[in-house]
């Protein structure tokens, strides 16, 4: 689906709002301040998706979108391993940086994407109108190339081109990077637009 | 054993639904579900190597490379076109992994795009010389044509190991 550059601006803003709100809890479990970059929209063919998501190490909190939209496409909090082991140590008081991801780390990789994924979701569902809840969360922490291509692979709709809404949310006291990616189902993507719309007509 | 890379060794990236023939090198990272077929010719030591995605096409013929059953007909067209003999190919696959059960709700789609890609290839008169499917981590996969068809499969943690 091809977006007018309205389109895009008012999916941008919604990003914001979503992205807002998971940055400050972010800011609150880390007890720092969090800063987020604008919003990007980007459609890639998934031909390329490789120039975008490598085969680096990653961790992904993945959640379904649910609610209204039984299944809407997919919420995902990446965080790099580098980055992950940085948060955290934060939260459990550690400082080896060079040690493998425990279950502990697990844990406290899911609550955290937990968290800032239903803050997302949250915002946005309040402004579109609509109740968005996200799944139980599922993590890997794997090549994020492979997590994202198996994710595209199962959508309900086939695609060849995916819409990938992402903001960085960067914590630079503990050099943490996290991303926080939207990646609806054509129909989701549809359904944002018109509330968006409407919302804009109204006001 | 290992040689320094050459710049003309930098292999060719082949992305999601995209598949290359010739001689050289050849690369697709981070196959999760995906499956990275290598298509080895021991006489004319060429090869193709394609990404496959999804099992079936359902009729769509615009991204042959994206789907099992029009994904190896199409390589096994275009290595004949080369002079390829059947009984001259060395077929080995990696991916099909299944990274996230709980979304899995009954379709693995890795484990069906490996059912599928033995069920073509069987179809085709190939058999699997060598495989590495299945599990829940993701695969980055290299070919090398010039090198005897060697087919390596690399992990997260950065360990690699031939197929």
């Amino acid at each position: 689906m091809k977006l007018s550059s309205v389109q895009v601006d008012a999916m941008q803003e919604l990003g914001n709002i979503g992205a807002a709100h998971a940055a400050t809890t972010l800011s609150q479990m880390l007890s720092s301040t969090v800063e987020m970059s604008v919003p990007k929209i980007r459609v890639i063919d998934v031909s390329q998706l490789a120039d975008y998501i490598g085969d680096e190490p990653a961790a992904l909190v993945v959640f379904e979108l649910q609610g209204e939209i039984p299944h809407g496409g997919y919420i995902i909090v990446y965080i790099s391993r580098k980055s992950a082991v940085r948060l955290t140590n934060t939260m459990l008081g550690l400082t080896d940086m060079d040690r493998p991801l425990n279950e502990m780390d697990e844990s406290a990789l899911i609550e955290v994407g937990n968290i800032m994924a239903s803050a997302f979701l949250d915002a946005t569902a309040e402004l579109l109108g609509f109740v968005m809840l996200p799944s139980p969360p599922a993590l890997t922490i794997d090549m994020a190339h492979a997590a994202m291509q198996s994710l595209i692979a199962q959508m309900q709709e086939e695609i060849d081109e995916v819409m990938l809404f992402s903001t960085e949310l960067m914590c630079e006291e503990h050099r943490i990077d996290s991303d926080i990616i939207m990646m609806p189902e054509t129909s989701t993507l549809k359904t944002f637009v018109e509330r968006l719309e409407n919302l804009m007509k109204t006001q | 054993m290992t040689e320094p890379v050459s710049p003309n060794k930098v292999p060719v990236m082949i992305g999601i639904g995209e598949y290359y023939i010739g001689s050289s090198a050849m690369m697709t990272i981070g196959l999760g579900s995906c499956i990275g077929l290598t298509i080895y010719d021991r006489d004319l030591h060429i090869g193709a190597m394609v990404h496959i995605m999804l099992p079936d096409s359902s009729g769509r013929i615009d991204r042959p490379g994206k789907y099992a059953d029009t994904a190896i007909p199409l390589l096994l067209n275009k290595l004949t076109e080369r002079g390829s003999q059947r009984t001259s190919l060395v077929v080995k696959m990696a991916g099909g992994a299944c990274m996230f059960e709980y979304f899995g709700n009954n379709l693995n789609i890795g484990e069906r795009n490996a059912e599928r890609v033995r069920a073509v290839l069987a179809e085709n008169h190939l058999r699997i010389s060598a495989e590495e499917v299945g599990g829940k981590s993701g695969r980055t996969v290299a070919f090398y044509p010039d090198e005897k068809g060697k087919v390596t499969v690399r992990s997260a943690d950065g360990s690699a190991h031939e197929i």
